[in-house]
């Protein structure tokens, strides 16, 4: 497991601390109840300041479970924000 | 602090037995992680406290206000933005930024403040209130460019200015210092749109974090520290007395020495504050005597006492004038320009914070004086701080005079025309009285303190009652110096709470409050909610003479039995209603 991922999952055990550990890489809005509007607010604040990025709002509806958090993170650290990569929208 | 920290700090379970806590945060915004990181820094704080943060609705903090219901044990806390003063001067409402519009913005937000500052008001008389004012920019609604200040704009600043005002000139009130904010966060980084507009939530993380910082500072309301001990040959002054003489010691600017004199300076402003202040020089103490009767200099003589000048180590002086004080090393400030008399002093009073005089450095000088304003600040200055130097000069006099006459306690008590004024009601407005049972470390019943919101429950009750006492005699007034509270059940009394000044020991002023106890309340019988603390000793050895033994939790003492073994007294006493 990657630092970043490790990271994450720090970040996913703040903000849902009932997930057991290997609940978290699996987590998603529709297996977390307590995933709601305002964990989802408090969620993207702790990743943005933790990977010091800035998350488009745009993205936010895809960004809906664990692996895409990580993804996104993945393409940010190696392109910066996703908006720029996908340059089709 | 960051976000994952707060939450992962707010996370860790809290030691048992925990006492609860409540807090209030009141805005007009959505609290978010202004929540979060009030309560991870509550918890740094308070870390043996259950405490709960409750808010109240969006967009309406003057109906937030209104809906309070503060507890015994609750501290509130009213973060005030922009838009709470106006709805338009925020960017989640379209209510229209036109030329025209902006006189009535101007007059809304004016009369809104008025209305949040009378709702504060009546809040203070239930709970300690702790207020930020608006501490965002305001949009850019005006017609001038953003560097050109605009008339109305200048209208909404005297707006907040007023509020400040008016909220500070109340004493139960205690006002965040936006000059401390702007030195932590920079206004251009205050502000996050993005989260204001997709959350309701204005504030950039890093803000959000120091403004909840600064908040719980005013909620934990330190206790200030009471003494300052310092140097004189470069720091009090620059050169060595010694070698320059006493004309040649400095503190001017034309002697490149002026940082010496806004030390002098600001330490006559502790002074007059009520703080301690003592001098510890290795000099000639006749120079010494010169040097500070000079008539250019910044500090009364007076100020300074005791004055240890000699050639010994440092830590004896500083051990003499704790003894004279009689205060514990950490409630003092030691401060030299010698990093090896620092150390020495430290190595020797460990729990002493002691500052090497930065004497060439003009910055490190401005901080200290930052520093030494958080250290010894408080709200209220009483009568008491203005005698507070006097009454332990006095005592140390009398004590050499009694000692060279060879005089007992008998025949100085008798000859000393004492009077003690006491006050039995139920006034909660009285500072002196809730600062003594919050600082009075030796005489205390058991050292428990109080939050204003249990002192104000507690006086709020009919049937407890609160008794304090002044005293004076032919050598001067030592002001307000014991307090005692407790509840009346018939004829029994429990005290709660017993404390009295260190000034005022050996004077009988213990046994003339527990006579007057049992006189004024018809009481056969008192009982103390007594416990042995590391420094209540003082009040141990009292209760150990008055009973023939060890006190032990929950003692009482009959009134047959108190009168009996009391002492001679010989105060004359006044009574003044409870105003």
């Amino acid at each position: 497991m990657s630092e970043q991922e490790d990271r994450l999952v720090r970040c996913f055990a703040s903000v849902f601390p009932a997930l057991a550990p290997e609940e978290i890489r699996t987590a998603s809005t529709e297996s977390v109840g307590a995933w709601d509007s305002l964990a989802a607010v408090t969620l993207v604040a702790v990743v943005q300041q933790e990977f010091g990025v800035e998350i488009d709002l745009l993205d936010l509806p895809e960004l809906t479970c664990f692996e895409a958090l990580r993804t996104y993170l993945s393409l940010y650290r190696d392109a910066g924000p996703r908006r720029d990569v996908n340059t089709d929208h | 602090m960051n976000l994952l920290d707060a939450i992962e700090l707010l996370k860790r379970p809290i030691p048992e037995p925990a006492s609860d806590q409540g807090i209030f945060l009141e805005c007009g915004f959505t609290p978010l992680h202004l929540k979060t990181f009030l309560g991870a820094h509550l918890r740094l704080c308070f870390p043996k406290d259950r405490i709960e943060i409750k808010t109240g609705l969006y967009g309406d903090l003057a109906g937030n206000l209104e809906r309070v219901r503060p507890s015994s044990r609750s501290v509130i806390c009213v973060v005030v933005e922009w838009d709470d003063l106006d709805p338009r001067l925020g960017i989640r409402a379209l209510g229209g930024w036109r030329s025209s519009d902006i006189p009535d913005i101007v007059e809304s937000a004016r009369r809104q403040s008025e209305q949040l500052t009378h709702l504060m008001k009546q809040l203070a008389d239930n709970a300690p209130i702790c207020v930020s004012t608006p501490t965002l920019p305001l949009p850019p609604i005006f017609t001038t460019r953003g560097g050109q200040a605009h008339h109305f704009e200048c209208q909404l600043r005297e707006v907040d200015a007023s509020l400040a005002t008016s909220l500070s000139a109340d004493r139960r009130v205690r006002l965040l210092n936006l000059q401390r904010l702007d030195e932590l966060s920079p206004l251009g980084r205050r502000f996050d749109a993005k989260a204001e507009i997709t959350s309701g939530f204005p504030y950039s993380l890093e803000h959000a974090s120091i403004l909840a910082q600064l908040l719980v500072a005013l909620v934990q309301d330190c206790p200030p520290k009471k003494g300052l001990i310092t140097d004189l040959d470069d720091t009090l002054w620059a050169g060595i007395l010694g070698e320059s003489g006493v004309e040649g010691i400095k503190w001017d600017m034309a002697g490149h020495a002026h940082l010496h004199g806004l030390y002098q300076q600001f330490l006559a402003s502790l002074a007059s504050a009520g703080v301690l202040l003592a001098g510890a020089s290795k000099n000639d103490p006749a120079l010494v005597e010169q040097a500070l009767g000079r008539s250019d200099i910044l500090l009364s003589k007076d100020s300074l006492f005791p004055l240890e000048v000699h050639w010994g180590p440092k830590s004896e002086s500083v051990g003499r004038i704790l003894e004279t004080w009689n205060i514990a090393p950490g409630d003092v400030i030691f401060i030299d320009d010698s990093p090896m008399e620092v150390a020495e002093v430290h190595a020797v009073f460990p729990q002493m914070e002691c500052v090497v005089f930065p004497k060439s450095d003009y910055q490190a000088g401005w901080d200290l004086l930052k520093r030494l304003r958080d250290c010894f600040g408080k709200g209220i200055v009483s009568p008491e701080d203005e005698i507070r130097l006097r009454s332990i000069r006095t005592a140390s006099t009398l004590k050499s005079v009694l000692q060279e006459r060879g005089l007992g306690a008998e025949d100085f008590l008798r000859h000393c025309e004492a009077t003690i004024t006491f006050c039995l009601g139920t006034d909660a407005r009285d500072d002196r009285a809730f600062e003594l049972i919050n600082k009075t470390n030796q005489f205390n019943l058991n050292g428990k303190r109080f939050g204003e919101s249990e002192w104000l429950s507690f006086n709020q009750d009919p049937v407890s009652f609160l008794l304090t006492a002044s005293y004076e005699d032919k050598f001067g007034p030592l002001g307000k110096i014991a307090v005692v509270m407790g509840k009346m059940g018939g004829r029994k009394l429990y005290v709660n709470s017993w404390v009295m000044s260190c000034r005022a020991f050996s004077r009988r002023i213990e046994h003339q409050c527990l006579k007057y106890l049992f006189e004024k309340l018809d009481a056969d019988e008192i009982v103390f909610d007594y416990e042995a603390t590391p420094r209540n000793g003082p009040l141990q050895d009292f209760f150990a003479e008055l009973l023939g033994g060890p006190a032990v939790p929950a003692l009482s003492v009959r009134k047959v039995f108190s009168n009996a073994k009391a002492p001679s007294l010989f105060h004359r006493i006044v009574e003044v209603a409870n105003v």
